[in-house]
């Protein structure tokens, strides 16, 4: 059923969860606008805001990835970050103590090959074990990354950070200077006008990038859901002795998760590295763990679009909250409280939702291969339990 | 008589061996839980494996299909040596398993977990998957059209779209020996298959063992329901104490004085 042909039968062949979804979105969108347009929200901020947000997308996606796929409960999403940032900031930043200044492409190239090693160092032991033993590895691997970032100044500049990250595209033929040979557009007049002028098109260059990061991870992770690879992993998630049983290589396929998982963080640390131009051992603090956690089960584990989802809900929480504090109706400092907040949305949803906002709501079989089956086409997992008709 | 025969209670030397259990040795702590088990299966038999609680039956199910490792002996599958291969390698030379408990997939219907059978799909291979989707999706409607003509044959097509969680016991004993065969063994290791299923339920599992060995394949299955292994089986070997007792038809070994004792701890 296709949006454009049938938008009415796309409608109704939703699920409850999938319409809830699509309603609040458009809600949210329809808000940012009225924000934009009556000057609440600052365009280059707005972007920098949805960088963000895609940002902490593709973080979601690569740990569900590894715990929605495979159930690999991996505590060190700060540290595969991290590696992404500090692997593309210390190859191309001119701060950087490694004397290389290589394009941001090659570092981004470095961050990745760094992520996969960090991966398999912290795999190869872990992955034939119980599940708890990569969950407690992990932790431990998280501060040891961000403790060897902070104290190992001759490589990385310790407590002081990487400064001059170039932007991704710096160098490259057309869209290196865009920015600066866009023209500066002017809405409205006076001290409320609407300027939008090179850092705006320098951000707007930065959600395409992230845009594109988000949209390939995901179709990979599509494709890679949907396929007998994904099917084994879901396998080993619920059961990993049935799927030894049946003949597959567990340790291998649970490798592959982790790793594909951990390169999808390190983009994210990639692209953070120069969105900010600027990172330090601060961006490698557990909080962003936990944070990508909480995106990941409040969109439904195992679901790349609960994922997506996930990560652009914390993104809103986390930024939204501190407009709060312009309400004078509030007698409080409520942007502190955040957190709690995030506490709070995680109780409801393990009371009233355990599996998530948006769990996968249909079956996973490679496409095309059931289509010719119609009169069970509707009848996959979906809230209105299959059969019972 | 070789030195191996004079060791073990069961039949030895038989004329086409498809699994070989040898001298097999496995403690834990001070119990040993299999006392030099040796014994063999021959080729398109249903073979039955019973014993009194604790005669180390499921622990011998896990050492040859290699979720235990053996502390001595060998196992051998169509005469090449697995012992100490991981499961999945062991699986690569025809012998698979199924587990006393059913097992759960989340999230999956009936189907979907039926299609995590087939060994050696395309679309395991994660590069696979963007350099030839065409071969992928190939093999996958190949084993869709396998996994309904199985369902079919099992008699529980109906419940192909139910989510895997949501069918009864019964019904996931069947899914799971379907489920078996869609790996294509030469040898299944059924482990309580009868366990915790109703009697028509039971009956026509009774039935699907008989036709797929009909078909081919062979069994070896631990029952502690006497009526399913005696009707089903042929020949029965008895596991006490870790070793074999015996191994007979199955009037033989309902008869023996040996088992008899055995089974009320004499």
């Amino acid at each position: 059923m296709s949006l454009v042909e049938d938008p009415k039968g796309y409608w109704t062949d939703l699920t409850v969860a999938e319409k809830g979804v699509s309603g609040a979105v458009v809600g949210f969108a329809l808000l940012l606008v009225f924000s934009l347009v009556t000057g609440g929200l600052a365009p280059t901020y707005f972007l920098y805001l949805v960088g963000l947000a895609g940002m902490y997308a593709l973080l979601s996606l690569g740990l569900n990835s590894q715990w929605g796929f495979s159930g690999l409960i991996n505590f060190s999403v700060a540290a595969f970050f991290g590696i992404g940032a500090y692997g593309t900031a210390l190859a191309s930043a001119s701060s950087s103590p490694l004397p290389y200044d290589l394009a941001p492409v090659v570092g981004l190239l470095a961050a990745l090959v760094l992520a996969a090693l960090l991966a398999l160092f912290i795999g190869i032991p872990t992955l034939r074990l119980r599940a708890d033993y990569l969950a407690i590895a992990s932790i431990g691997l998280a501060e040891v990354v961000r403790l060897i970032v902070l104290n190992q100044d001759n490589w990385t500049n310790g407590s002081e950070g990487v400064r001059g990250i170039p932007g991704f595209f710096d160098g490259w033929p057309v869209l290196g200077t865009l920015p600066e040979t866009m023209p500066t557009l002017v809405f409205g007049s006076g001290p409320g006008a609407t300027v939008l002028n090179t850092p705006f098109w320098q951000a707007l260059l930065n959600v395409g990038l992230v845009l594109a990061l988000v949209g390939v991870s995901y179709l990979v992770l599509r494709r890679a859901h949907r396929s007998p690879w994904g099917r084994v992993l879901r396998t080993i998630r619920s059961d990993e002795d049935l799927a030894r049983a049946l003949g597959k290589n567990t340790y291998s396929f649970k490798m592959q998760s982790f790793v594909l998982g951990s390169l999808i963080m390190a983009l994210a640390g990639v692209f953070y590295a120069h969105l900010n131009l600027y990172v330090s051992p601060g961006d490698l603090d557990p909080i962003t763990t936990f944070y990508v956690w909480v995106a990941v089960i409040l969109g439904g584990s195992g679901s790349n679009r609960g994922a997506l989802f996930g990560g652009v809900v914390i993104v809103a929480i986390r930024e939204g909250t501190r407009f709060l504090n312009g309400f004078e109706f509030i007698p409080f400092a409520a942007a502190p409280l955040r957190l709690l907040l995030i506490g709070v949305i995680i109780v409801l949803l393990m009371r009233f939702r355990p599996q998530g906002v948006l769990p996968p709501q249909r079956e996973l079989i490679w496409p095309k291969t059931v289509d010719e089956a119609p009169e069970q086409l509707d009848s996959g997992v979906r809230e209105t339990k299959a059969g019972e008709r | 008589m070789s030195e191996q025969t004079q060791r073990t209670a069961a039949t030895m030397n038989k004329d086409d061996v498809v699994l070989r259990v040898d001298e097999l040795v496995k403690t834990f702590g001070a119990l040993v839980a299999t006392d030099e088990a040796t014994f063999e299966v021959e080729r398109g038999t249903i073979t039955g494996l019973i014993g009194p609680n604790g005669a180390g039956k499921s622990t011998l199910f896990n050492l040859i299909s290699g979720f235990y490792e053996a502390d001595d002996g060998r196992v051998s599958v169509n005469g090449t040596d697995v012992t100490g291969l991981e499961p999945y390698e062991i699986a690569d030379h025809g012998l698979i398993r199924t587990f006393q408990t059913p097992r759960k997939v989340e999230g999956m219907t009936v189907r979907e977990a039926m299609l995590v059978g087939p060994r050696e799909q395309p679309g395991e291979s994660f590069l696979k998957l963007f350099t030839s989707p065409g071969t992928v999706g190939a093999a996958e409607s190949k084993n869709m059209d396998d996994v309904n003509r199985i369902l079919e044959e099992f008699e529980i097509d109906h419940l192909a779209t139910q989510p895997a969680t949501k069918i009864s016991g019964g019904q996931m004993k069947l899914v799971e020996l379907a489920r078996a065969m869609l790996a294509e063994p030469e040898i299944l290791l059924l482990d309580e298959p009868a366990a915790g299923v109703n009697p028509t339920l039971r009956n026509k599992l009774a039935e699907q063992i008989r036709r797929l060995n009909e078909e081919g394949t062979t069994f070896l299955l631990i029952e502690h329901d006497m009526e399913f292994v005696m009707s089903l089986a042929d020949p029965v070997i008895v596991l006490d104490q870790g070793s074999v007792l015996m191994e007979g038809r199955p009037d033989e070994v309902q008869s023996d004085t040996r088992v008899i004792d055995a089974y009320l701890g004499g």
